[in-house]
Formats: C-alpha cells, sequence, structure tokens
C-alpha cells in the first residue's frame, strides 16, 4: 500500500511539472497552429542555461527563472517573425510547420553539442533544499515538490494571463478563430509574436527544474523531451492550454504507476495512452472536435 | 492521350534507367553499403511517396512499417526457418497488417495522425524490445541472421524491391487512380460527391505505403544480417524519408528519386569529412527548404517544363 | 665460345630473374601499415568512444616515434597510418563507413568502434571480407562462435561473464538478499542473467530482479520500490547515464543499503564523479579496471604507471579505462605484425593464438578461446573507500589480489 502512495504523490508532482513541460507547445500551437518539434530542445536548452548560471556564476539556479523568460521572450519574437509570416501562406502551414521545426531542432542540438559538448552535465538536488519531506507518510525529496510548486505558480500566471487580461482575451480569441479575431480588430500577428516568446519561455522554464526532475541533462534529450510534451498535450487537449495540467497528471500518474509495478514497460505508457486518446476521444480529454473525415 | 503516352514512356524510362545504373554500379564502385543505402532510401522515399504525396497523410512514424517487416522477415527465417524470399514477402504483409490494425488513424487530421502514427510506431519498438518478450523477439540482444547471409543476393533482392516501389509510383502518377487520391488530397469532400470513394482509395494507397516499408524492411535485414532493436526502429529513418521526399518533390515519381541522392549523397560525405558540422548544415537545409521551395526542387522545373515523371 | 658461354649465363639469369619478379614484387612490403577504425564524436556513445580511440591513437603515435611496428612478414619497422572516420554512434553509418574502410581505404588492419552496438555491424562486414576485426570493448557473446576467426577480443571479457566475481562475493560473504535492476540492453541484461543464473545456483533467489528502459533517467520511485524488498545488496547494470542517475537519485532519496553496486565508476571515475559528487560514491562497489586497477606483472608494453605518465604529459588528457583499452588493442596488434611470418588476416589470427595466454600487458593477462573472446582479463570487485585525499578503489575480491578489505555493511 505504501508503494501504491508513493507512486500517487510523486506522480502527481511530476504531473504538474509535466503540464509545464506541456503548456508552451499547447499555447503555441493552439495560436498559430504550428507544431513545435523543436520544443524539447528548448526545454534542453532552459536546462543549461541553469546549468551555466549555477556553475559558472555560483549562484542558485532559480535566478535564471526571470532570466530565461526575458532571453525566451526575444527569441520568441524572432522566431516569430523569422517563420510563422511565410508559412502560414504556404499550403499545408501545419505540415510544414512540422518538418521546419524539425530542422531547428537539428540545429539547436548541433550547436549545444558546440557548446557544451556531449557529456552529461548534473545540478545537485540540495540547491532546492536538502533532504525529503513527509506527505501521507511517504518521503518525498524535497526538490520535487518545489518544483511543483514552482511549476504550478508559472502556470497559475499564464491561467491569469489568459483570462484575466485583454491579451489573454485577445490570445485565446485567436485560438478560436483567426480570421474573426483579425476582423475584429485585433493585431494578429503582435499578439501571436507574443505567445510564441511566452511558448518559448515556458519551455525554458520547464527546462530550469528539468535536472531536478528528469535527470541529468545532455544535448541530446531534446527529441524524447519533444514525444513526451506531445503525448502530455494530447491527452489533455491540442489547443487548451489550461487543459494540460489534466494531461500532465494523467501522464505523470501513469508513468509512476508502471515504473513501480511493471517497470520495463515504462516507455510504452505515454504512447499506447495518446494513441487510445486520439482514436477514442481525439480532442483529447477536454477538448473539441478535430475529426477530419 | 498522346502527352499522356509520351509521361508514360518518361516514366518507364527513368525506372529503366535508375535499376541499370544500380545494377552495374557495383562492378566499377565497390562501396556497396553505401549504393544499398541508396536504394533503401530511394525506395521508402518512393513508399512514403505513395502516402504522403498522393493523400497529404504524413506518417511520422513510418519507420514502425520498416522494422514491423525487418522483424517479421527475421523471427520467420530464425524461428520457423522460412525461406528468405518468402519471408520478406511475409515481412512485407505483416506490416500491411499492422497498416489495417492503425486505418482508424486515418480519421485524423494532420498533425494529430503524424502524432499518432509517431506513437503507434515507438509502441511497437518498445513491445518489441521488452525483455519479457525476448523468448520470441531476441529482446534486446537483438537479431543475428549470419546463418543466410548473401551479400549478392540481398543487394539484388533490393533492386527489386526498389522497381518495385517505382512502378507503383508511376502507376499512382499516371493512373485514374492517383488522380482520383489527388483530388481527395485537394477537397476530399468534393471528391466523394464526385464519386471517388475516399475511404477505400485512401486505405489502399496507406496499405500499398506500408508493404513498401515492409518489404524494405526484410531485405534491410537479410543484408545487414546483425541489427538491434533501436536499429530497425530509429525515427531517423522516418525523418529522412520525409525529407528527402519534401527536398524532391512530393507527389513525381522523380522528386524522392533526387531528392534521395542529392541528400543522401551529402549526408555521406559531409557526414564523413565534417561530422560536426553535419547536424547543422542538415538542419538549416531542412528550414531553408521549407521556407523557400517547399514544393521540392523539381517544382524549379515545373516551372520550365509543365510535367515532371 | 667463352663469350658464347657468357652470354647464355646473363640470358639465364635474366630469365630467372623476370620468372622471379612476380614472387619478389608479392613480397614487396607496404609503404605503411594502414589501420582503420572508427570513432563516435557525437551521440551516446561519444564519451567512451574518443576516449578509445585516443588511447589507440596514442599507441600508433608511440610504436611511429620509434620508427613503425616491427613487420616479421618484411623483417623491417614499418611506420603506421591510422584512417578513422566518424560514426556519430549511428548503427547504420557504421556500417557503410568499415564497409568504405576495406574497400576503398584498403586498410590492412581493422580495429571497431567502442562497445557492442557499435561493433555489432562490423562482425559480419569483416568476416565476408575475410579481414581480421580487432575487437577492443565490444563484448556482446553472441559475436563470437568457432566458425568465424576473423575477430578477436582484445580488452575485456564478454560481458556474461564480468559478474562471475561479483556472484562469488556475494554467495561467500553471504548476502542472501539481493535485488537487481538492470537496464534492457545486450550489455546489462547478460550481465543481470548471469548474476542471477548463478545466484540461483547457490540457492539465492534475488528479493527484486527488473529491467527498466535504457533511457530511465529518474530512478526514485525504483529505489523506493526496491526498499519496500528490504534488500542487503542493490546491483544496477547500466550505461553510464544510468548509473549517473541511479546514483543521484539513491543520495537525494536517503535511502540506505548495506551494499550498493554500479558499473561506471569504476571505469569513467571522473566523469561519475563530476556529476554525483564524491560523498554518493563512498562505500560503492564496483567493477575495477585499469587504471584504477593495477596489474604489476606487465612484459609487454608499457605498464601502468609509466602509461599514465607519458599520456597526460603529451595529450594532457585523463586515462580512463576505454583510453587503456584503446593502447591495449594497439599493443595486440603490434605484437601480432611482430610474430606473423606471413602478410594475411588468417596468419595474423593463428599468430594470436600463438602468443595467446603468454602476454601480460597494463591491462592484464591477453588470452582468448578458440572463438576469439577474451579468457585472460576477468573484472574483480571494489569498493570505494573515504580517505584523507579523496576516493580511494580497494580491490576487495578475489583475496590473492585484494587491496583492502571490504566495509560491510555500508556505514
Amino acid at each position: 500500500m505504501e508503494l501504491f502512495f508513493y507512486a500517487l504523490i510523486s506522480g502527481v508532482l511530476f504531473g504538474i511539472f509535466f503540464a509545464l513541460v506541456g503548456i508552451g507547445l499547447n499555447l503555441i500551437f493552439g495560436v498559430m497552429r504550428m507544431v513545435n518539434l523543436a520544443h524539447g530542445d528548448f526545454i534542453m536548452l532552459g536546462a543549461f542555461g541553469a546549468w551555466l548560471i549555477f556553475n559558472k556564476l555560483d549562484i542558485n539556479p532559480l535566478w535564471s527563472i526571470p532570466i530565461e523568460i526575458v532571453v525566451f521572450m526575444i527569441v520568441g519574437f524572432f522566431v516569430y517573425y523569422a517563420f510563422v509570416p511565410r508559412l502560414s501562406k504556404s499550403k499545408d502551414p501545419e505540415m510544414l510547420s512540422f518538418i521546419l521545426f524539425f530542422g531547428v531542432a537539428q540545429v539547436i542540438e548541433a550547436l549545444a553539442i558546440f557548446a557544451f559538448g556531449n557529456n552529461q552535465k548534473s545540478i545537485p538536488f540540495s540547491t532546492l533544499g536538502q533532504g525529503s519531506v513527509t506527505i501521507l507518510s511517504q518521503p518525498i525529496p524535497f526538490a520535487w515538490l518545489i518544483s511543483a510548486i514552482i511549476s504550478l505558480i508559472i502556470i497559475g500566471f499564464i491561467y491569469y494571463y489568459l483570462y484575466h487580461t485583454r491579451m489573454g482575451y485577445a490570445t485565446r480569441a485567436i485560438m478560436s478563430s483567426q480570421e474573426e479575431a483579425a476582423s475584429v480588430g485585433i493585431s494578429v500577428s503582435k499578439i501571436s509574436a507574443f505567445a510564441m516568446g511566452i511558448g518559448l519561455s515556458l519551455a525554458a522554464l520547464a527546462g530550469v527544474l528539468a535536472p531536478f526532475m528528469i535527470g541529468s541533462i545532455d544535448p541530446s534529450i531534446g527529441s524524447s523531451l519533444t514525444t513526451m510534451s506531445f503525448a502530455i498535450v494530447v491527452i489533455g487537449s491540442l489547443g487548451n492550454p489550461i487543459g494540460t495540467i489534466l494531461g500532465g497528471i494523467i501522464y505523470g500518474i501513469a508513468m509512476m504507476f508502471m515504473q513501480t509495478y511493471l517497470a520495463s514497460w515504462t516507455n510504452l505508457v505515454p504512447y499506447v495512452i495518446l494513441i487510445l486518446i486520439l482514436l477514442v476521444k481525439p480532442a483529447g480529454l477536454l477538448g473539441k472536435k478535430v475529426r477530419n473525415a | 492521350m498522346h502527352k499522356k503516352n509520351i509521361r508514360l514512356i518518361n516514366g518507364i524510362l527513368l525506372i529503366v534507367v535508375t535499376i541499370v545504373l544500380f545494377a552495374i554500379l557495383p562492378k566499377i564502385y565497390n562501396n556497396n553499403y553505401l549504393l544499398f543505402n541508396l536504394m533503401l532510401y530511394i525506395a521508402l522515399s518512393e513508399g512514403l511517396n505513395l502516402i504522403y504525396g498522393f493523400t497529404g497523410y504524413l506518417p511520422f512514424g513510418y519507420v514502425g512499417f520498416f522494422g514491423t517487416g525487418a522483424y517479421s522477415a527475421s523471427l520467420l527465417i530464425l524461428l520457423l526457418h522460412v525461406g528468405v524470399i518468402p519471408a520478406i514477402l511475409l515481412g512485407g504483409v505483416a506490416a500491411s497488417v499492422v497498416g489495417i490494425i492503425l486505418t482508424p488513424l486515418l480519421r485524423l487530421s494532420g498533425a494529430y495522425f503524424a502524432i499518432a502514427n509517431l506513437a503507434a510506431s515507438q509502441a511497437i519498438y518498445y513491445i518489441i524490445s521488452n525483455p519479457h518478450l525476448e523468448n520470441i523477439t531476441q529482446g534486446p540482444y537483438g537479431i543475428m541472421l549470419s546463418s543466410v547471409y548473401n551479400a549478392a543476393a540481398s543487394y539484388n533482392a533490393m533492386l527489386l524491391v526498389l522497381f518495385f516501389a517505382l512502378v507503383l509510383v508511376l502507376f499512382f502518377r499516371q493512373s485514374r487512380f492517383g488522380l482520383s487520391l489527388l483530388s481527395i488530397k485537394e477537397d476530399s469532400i468534393t471528391a466523394s460527391v464526385a464519386g471517388v470513394n475516399v475511404v477505400l482509395a485512401r486505405t489502399i494507397a496507406w496499405l500499398l505505403s506500408a508493404f513498401v516499408a515492409g518489404l524494405c524492411g526484410g531485405v534491410f535485414a537479410w543484408y545487414t544480417s546483425v541489427f538491434y532493436p533501436e536499429t530497425v526502429f530509429s525515427l531517423n529513418i522516418s525523418i529522412f524519408a520525409i525529407v528527402f521526399v519534401l527536398f524532391g518533390g512530393a507527389s513525381t515519381l522523380i522528386g524522392p528519386l533526387v531528392g534521395t541522392v542529392i541528400l543522401y549523397g551529402m549526408y555521406n560525405f559531409i557526414g564523413i569529412s565534417t561530422p560536426q558540422y553535419f547536424q547543422l548544415i542538415y538542419g538549416i537545409l531542412i528550414i531553408l527548404l521549407v521556407l523557400f521551395l517547399p514544393d521540392g526542387v523539381i517544382s524549379l522545373f515545373k516551372k520550365v517544363r509543365k510535367y515532371v515523371p | 665460345m667463352r663469350w658464347f658461354k657468357n652470354v647464355t649465363l646473363v640470358l639465364l639469369a635474366f630469365v630467372v630473374g623476370i620468372i622471379l619478379l612476380p614472387f619478389q614484387a608479392k613480397a614487396a612490403a607496404p609503404k605503411q601499415i594502414l589501420i582503420g577504425t572508427l570513432y563516435a564524436s557525437s551521440g551516446p556513445f561519444a564519451t567512451s568512444s574518443t576516449s578509445q580511440y585516443h588511447g589507440l591513437e596514442f599507441w600508433a603515435n608511440q610504436v611511429n616515434k620509434q620508427g613503425g611496428v616491427y613487420v616479421a612478414a618484411f623483417k623491417k619497422k614499418i611506420p603506421v597510418k591510422l584512417i578513422a572516420y566518424d560514426d556519430q554512434s549511428s548503427t547504420t553509418l557504421a556500417a557503410t563507413l568499415y564497409n568504405q574502410l576495406i574497400t576503398r581505404d584498403k586498410v590492412n588492419l581493422l580495429v571497431a568502434d567502442f562497445g557492442s552496438v557499435l561493433t555489432s555491424v562490423a562482425v559480419p562486414i569483416a568476416q565476408e571480407h575475410k579481414i581480421l576485426l580487432f575487437d577492443p570493448t565490444g563484448t556482446s557473446a553472441k559475436f563470437f562462435s568457432p566458425k568465424n576467426p576473423y575477430l578477436v577480443l582484445t580488452s575485456l571479457p564478454t560481458s556474461g561473464v564480468w559478474p562471475t566475481v561479483l556472484a562469488d562475493f556475494l554467495i561467500t560473504h553471504k548476502i542472501n538478499k539481493v535485488a537487481v535492476i538492470y537496464s534492457a540492453n545486450d550489455f546489462n541484461q547478460s550481465q543481470a542473467e548471469t548474476l542471477k543464473a548463478k545466484l540461483e545456483a547457490a540457492k539465492i533467489k534475488p528479493v527484486y530482479y527488473h529491467a527498466v528502459p535504457t533511457d530511465t533517467s529518474n530512478y526514485t520511485v525504483l529505489i523506493r520500490t526496491i526498499q519496500a524488498t528490504h534488500p542487503e545488496a542493490l546491483i544496477e547494470f547500466g550505461y553510464p547515464p544510468n548509473d549517473i542517475a541511479f546514483l543521484q537519485n539513491l543520495q537525494a532519496s536517503g535511502a540506505k543499503f548495506n551494499m550498493v553496486f554500479t558499473i561506471f565508476p569504476g571505469q569513467q571515475l571522473a566523469l561519475i564523479e563530476k556529476n554525483v559528487g564524491t560523498k554518493a560514491l563512498e562505500y560503492t562497489y564496483t567493477y575495477p579496471t585499469p587504471p584504477l586497477l593495477v596489474y604489476n606483472k606487465v612484459n609487454y608494453g608499457m605498464p601502468m604507471s609509466e602509461f599514465e605518465k607519458i599520456y597526460t604529459q603529451e595529450t594532457k588528457r585523463p586515462v580512463d579505462f576505454l583510453t587503456v583499452a584503446g593502447y591495449n588493442a594497439g599493443l595486440i596488434i603490434e605484437k601480432t605484425l611482430s610474430t606473423s611470418k606471413e602478410f594475411n588476416q588468417l596468419a595474423f589470427r593463428n599468430a594470436i593464438n600463438s602468443f595467446s595466454g603468454k602476454i601480460f600487458t597494463l591491462n592484464g593477462l591477453f588470452k582468448i578461446n578458440n572463438e576469439g573472446a577474451q579468457i585472460g582479463e576477468f573484472l574483480p570487485v571494489g569498493q570505494f573507500q573515504p580517505t584523507k585525499t579523496g576516493l580511494a578503489l580497494h580491490v576487495v575480491y578475489p583475496m590473492n589480489i585484494a587491496t583492502g578489505k571490504p566495509i560491510y555493511p555500508a556505514p
């Protein structure tokens, strides 16, 4: 029974973190209908940013959060204006974005290997607080709790942005229907660029927490993080950023239970869930219709 | 009719020249592995073309069919002692069976389909490589097929599979069936109103595409004779095929061929002399391609001559 | 008449010379001995592969400094040239490149890249082209068979054999509750299976025995699950990323076991220590390998102390096990060339058979069986014990080469 509770609690904590991992991808897709296949690599960059700050400046890696928000907002603007207007005019922007961002992922990974080399890098858990805290009589690493709390706060900000600010309303309008939003006078490109910046920043912030939740980092973790993000987003619903929380928690709990009881099948979990959801309720557990024919 | 015959002859000529080239080259140029891989990727790209070029669905997990074919053929040879050629053919069939199981995915649109297909191929990979199934699939230990190793025969088998794939694409290109597929790609509702059986046509293209990949997998297993699960389920295989098709130009016969020869040739050349820059160059190339030449290199030729084979 | 005799004699000599010419041409020595190999500059095998390559490269440089390697078939020293390509940890690229080394570059000798995965594609290629493959660290047992003479494992025993001493250690120290967790791939699974078989033969059934995916990077939940079975010893078989994650999570979770065993701290201590910290390694067990394990009986090539000194001086890089493995492969090549009376691949293999069991290098005794697999070097059990100056790795089993006593249970 103990193991059950341990799996449950860690599942929820990891789930909140996973929600942060997926929410950036979901936002970008919802607003621009573009699939950011480089999402995992942006997470990787965020993780390396935190490692750099910890290693070279010798301060707590959490300080990288504000720095990375600024950096990746700027990067997001660049990425938007460089790619999206051109892509939107083409015949099949969704599919082409898939491939474009794959190219971006390769470039990012190659540059990261040049900059950081191939070896694993780690940040000790102690920077987020020593030892463990007891929840429901289970010893949980303190670092997990902190990561989950930070993730929750960040997601909270996004919720506030989307539902309680003018720009957020505009963003949701664009997510609902781009043409209608434009006809009402919303500056689609400015808001979308902003959304791109937010999306990439969210990925980077997930990256800051990644060394504590996922383990040591190296430039090649990008692609598996991307596939994981897809699973999370699809489970919740593609296009509904808040639904990602549900997706994250389901994913987290499933992973932890698998690891506890059927360890060698752990990798299968995200994909089976993803396929089942896409076949049974393709809009995701919280989404609207996306069936084709 | 006259125009159509000329186009047909152009296509046939292209296929014949390609096959003859690959048949003769081993005598002159010694690196058989490179030639084999080139043929493999041309065949895979054309197989992918069948579904992406003609129906617009992008199977991001195309490698799943490839791996299924490789494993089915290998296990038939190792465990049931089936002959090599029947085993490879059955490998192709096995891939089609997986395709049948995955047909519900065709209901999904664009990005969803791609992701679901990716998930399916990863799922197959994890199932096959799991230690619990080791007694059947050899699990993480991989496959050793050295008992049936035959470099020359397996090279020729690849030649045949390549021929088959090229002929299929030519057929799609020339026939009414192919035309109906293109109409579905443009606008499926109008096509069905015009009398095209959308679901059936798409399914046929899908299964044929899977069959080609399965055959490729089987022949690859024969030629390489030693491989781990990661080798035949590697996402890189899907991605290469997709990029080659895009670069060359989808829904044509010559597009994927040109795309593969140029890009895979580049991969071998740059990859060997300056490997550290390879990934960077490849990535930049893909970005430029999508931004400036989304219809592939062949689209440049289309501006000069309206039709390419 | 005399000039007639002279002319005939000269003509005869001329004719004989022409007839013998092809035989002489056959015996003409190459200007350079071409040694082909691959390395991975990126991807999961990069760290280990580049280390191994640098070891081989160092050997080639040292040998050329002395005018080349002595080739018995031509009775003279010939310089060696390494031709190496980057396979980026990809098996398909590796296959093409191995093929290219043989067919285009026409190398005289072939050395495999690091590890079973990148060696696996070389085995059938070498066999098909009938060229001897020197395999430093590709330890999968399935590569080796009596029917294939074109494969020799130079620097490690096959992975299935690795845990034999570890099993003995557990049995003789009466450690009855053992948990085994291993990542699901050839290298680690073969070790786990051997360990389990040996333990069960001594009537010890593991209390926990599970595979996890190779890319597992978080062991916390797994450690918790293992704790619930109350084992005395926890054995983790994985690749360096697994070991790093496992040791980090173990330390963070605060879980205590009497004995913890991982593989790669014994081979790549610097990398592991940098990531997990010294404290996490204290009192853990591993397979000590050179340079952490010093063989004193060396009758060929540099002994460890000299090698470490000169290598770090010349290349400014630290020595780890893979460096030693690469250098050792070079030594075996050197011995082969200086022993083999003929310059062809099967003669090379016969030469190796002849000196197998007689060569002691810094990597231990070089001895192969009839399949080409290593049976000389074996892996003992060692423990990291803290000292005032850091960690010291003591060999604790078997007793005849032990340099310290095990501190069991771990404090």
